[in-house]
C-alpha cells in the first residue's frame, strides 16, 4: 500500500495503543531517560510515554533484549512455570509507545551536563534521569566468592541465564546428595525469595532425589514469614531442610568454590551444589552518579527524586526510601509515583499524592502459596507504612490454593503493566 | 441487608447497576453518597494505576477483571471491603485507605476503561 498523510494518520488513530509514535514527537519535548527496564523502569517509561501522549522523549537503557524477571524464577526451579514465561521483550515499548529503547549499558552520569554515558561509547542527554538499576553484589561479603566463582557457585539472583545454571546443577545431584545457600544479610531484594527458593528446590528434590538433604546458612537471626515457611517445610519436606542461624556460627561463613565446600565457624562441609547470594548493593550506576550514602541511593518520598539531585530519580532495590521491601511490586508501585510527578514538573500535568503498595506472594508447594503485603504513604522523612496483613499458619489447603491463584494473576498483570 | 444486596450481585443473575437503581432502600447510605459525587477523572487514572499491578483487562488465575465492570458495582465491593463486610487481605488494606471521592474516581476510570 502506499502511503499518504491519510493513511499515515488513520493507522495512527485505529491502533487503540499508538500513543506516541517518534515521527510525531513535539520538537524540544523535554526528555526523561530511564536506566534499567525491569519493574521499575519500565514501569516508568511505559507510564511516561502512555501519559505524556507524546509530549514527552522518553528513552529506556536496557542491556538485555530479553528480560528474565527475577520474580516468579523460583517457580522454575521447583518445576512449576517454565523459563521462557519469564521472558519479555521490549518491542511493545518502543513500537506501540514510542519508547526509544536502547540495549547498552549506562556507564557513567555526568550531573553538570545531564547525560548519561553509554559503554558503546555514546552520550545520552537528560532533563529528568530515572535510575532503577536494581542490585548488584558486595565485593568480599562472602570470603572466597566473587563473580567469577558464579559458574562454580551460582547467586540465581538476577534472573535468566544464573537460575538456569543452578536449576540444572540441582538436576545432576548424586543421589542423597547435599544442596547449600548461603543466605544474604538485610536488607537485601526480595525478602522471602531466599526461602521460597528453598520450598521449591526441596520440592524438586523431593521429586527426584528424596534422600537429598538442604543447608541454609544465614546470618540472620530471623527471616520473612518465617513461620509461614518452618510450617510448610515441616509438612512438606519433613528432615530434609536444615537452617544454622548466627547462634551456630551462620554469620561466619567461607566458601571455596573449587573444592565445593564451606567453612562455617570453622567447621567445613561438603556440599554438591552451593548457592551464594551474596550481601547486596544500589546497581553500579546509582554509585558511578554520586547519589548513594553507603550502599543504597536515598530518595524523596513524594517523588522518589534523590536526595542528593532533584533531576534524579531512583526506583526500586536500589533506593534507600524507608518502610518498603525490596520487590518488584515495590518497584512497579514507585514507578508510578515518579511517572506523575516527574510528568508534572516536565509538562504542568497535574500531579496527585504519593500512595504506595506492594504484595509479595510465596510458593512454599505447588498449589500451597502464602503473601505478606502493605500500602505506604509518603512522610517527609521516608515511605511509611499504613498497615499491613500477612497469610496465617494453619490456612485450609483452599486458602493456600486460592493465595497462589491470586499470585499467578498477579505475575500476568504486572509484567503486562511494565511491558505493555 | 448488604449481604443479601452482595449476595444477589455476585450470582450473576442481574447487574449491580440493576439492583442499585431499581430499589434504593437496599443500597447502603455511604454508596448513594459516593455516586452522588462527580468523579475525578484524571485523579481515577492515576488511582487506577495501583489496581493495574494485579488487576489486568486480560486477567489470568485468581485476580479478576475489573475494567468495564458497572460504575455502582465497583463502589459496591470496595465499601464492603472497606467497612469489613467482604473479606480479603490485600482488598481490604487497599480500600481502608480511599477516601469517598477515591472510590469514586476509580469506579468511573474503571466502568468506562477497556
Amino acid at each position: 500500500m502506499k502511503l499518504n498523510r491519510r493513511t499515515v494518520l488513520s493507522g495512527l488513530a485505529a491502533g487503540s495503543a499508538v500513543l506516541a509514535a517518534p515521527m510525531v514527537m513535539a520538537q524540544g519535548a523535554p526528555r526523561v531517560v530511564v536506566v534499567g527496564g525491569g519493574a521499575g523502569g519500565a514501569t516508568a517509561a511505559r507510564y511516561i510515554a502512555k501519559d505524556s501522549g507524546g509530549a514527552v522523549n522518553v528513552t529506556l537503557i536496557e542491556p538485555t533484549r530479553q528480560y528474565y524477571t527475577c520474580f516468579f524464577s523460583n517457580l522454575y526451579l521447583g518445576g512449576v512455570r517454565d523459563m521462557d514465561g519469564l521472558g519479555h521483550g521490549y518491542g511493545t515499548l518502543a513500537a506501540d509507545y514510542g519508547i526509544n529503547v536502547v540495549h547498552d549499558w549506562a556507564v557513567g552520569v555526568d550531573r553538570d551536563a545531564k547525560t548519561v554515558a553509554l559503554a558503546s561509547g555514546a552520550t545520552v542527554p537528560y532533563d529528568r534521569l530515572i535510575l532503577s538499576p536494581g542490585i548488584d553484589f558486595k565485593d568480599g561479603a562472602v570470603p572466597g566468592w566473587d563473580v567469577s566463582a558464579q559458574s562454580a557457585m551460582p547467586h540465581a539472583y538476577k534472573g535468566g541465564s544464573q537460575t538456569e545454571l543452578l536449576k540444572a546443577q540441582i538436576l545432576a545431584m548424586p543421589e542423597g546428595g547435599r544442596f547449600a545457600m548461603v543466605a544474604p544479610p538485610n536488607p537485601y531484594r526480595c525478602p522471602p525469595g531466599p526461602y521460597e527458593r528453598v520450598s521449591m528446590v526441596a520440592h524438586t528434590l523431593k521429586e527426584i532425589n528424596p534422600t537429598a538433604k538442604i543447608l541454609i546458612v544465614d546470618p540472620k537471626a530471623n527471616f520473612s514469614k518465617q513461620a509461614l515457611f518452618e510450617e510448610g517445610w515441616q509438612k512438606h519436606y519433613g528432615g530434609m531442610i536444615e537452617r544454622i542461624g548466627p547462634d551456630f556460627g551462620g554469620e561466619n561463613v567461607s566458601v571455596n568454590p573449587s573444592e565445593m565446600t564451606l567453612d562455617i565457624d570453622g567447621v567445613v562441609e561438603q556440599v554438591d551444589v552451593c548457592n551464594v547470594i551474596p550481601a547486596q548493593k544500589a546497581g553500579e550506576i546509582a554509585h558511578a552518579a554520586g547519589i548513594t550514602e553507603g550502599d543504597w541511593a536515598p530518595v524523596n518520598a513524594a517523588d522518589m527524586s534523590s536526595k542528593m539531585d532533584e533531576a534524579i530519580h531512583v526506583l526500586g532495590d536500589a533506593a534507600a526510601q524507608g518502610d518498603m521491601p525490596k520487590s518488584g511490586f515495590s518497584a512497579n508501585s514507585q514507578a508510578k509515583v515518579c511517572a506523575n510527578a516527574v510528568l508534572g514538573a516536565l509538562t504542568d500535568s497535574r500531579v496527585f499524592p504519593a500512595k504506595f503498595s506492594n504484595t509479595c506472594w510465596s510458593l512454599i508447594a505447588p498449589e500451597d502459596g502464602v503473601k505478606v503485603g502493605a500500602s505506604y504513604e509518603a512522610t517527609e522523612e521516608k515511605i511509611a507504612s499504613t498497615g499491613g496483613f500477612i497469610s496465617e499458619t494453619g490456612e485450609d489447603e483452599a486458602t493456600r490454593a486460592q493465595t497462589y491463584q491470586e499470585s499467578v494473576g498477579w505475575y500476568a498483570a504486572i509484567t503486562s503493566d511494565m511491558f505493555g | 441487608m448488604r449481604g443479601g444486596v452482595f449476595t444477589a450481585l455476585c450470582s450473576g443473575a442481574v447487574t449491580s447497576a440493576q439492583i442499585v437503581l431499581a430499589d434504593q432502600s437496599l443500597v447502603h447510605p455511604e454508596i448513594a453518597e459516593i455516586m452522588a459525587i462527580e468523579a475525578d477523572a484524571d485523579y481515577g487514572a492515576y488511582l487506577a494505576s495501583e489496581c493495574t499491578a494485579c488487576h489486568s483487562p486480560n486477567p489470568q488465575g485468581a485476580i479478576p477483571q475489573i475494567h468495564m465492570l458497572p460504575e455502582s458495582y465497583i463502589v459496591g465491593a470496595l465499601v464492603d471491603y472497606r467497612i469489613g463486610e467482604r473479606q480479603h487481605q490485600v482488598m481490604e488494606t487497599i480500600a481502608k485507605r480511599l477516601g469517598e471521592e477515591e472510590i469514586a474516581a476509580l469506579a468511573k476510570y474503571f466502568s468506562e476503561v477497556e
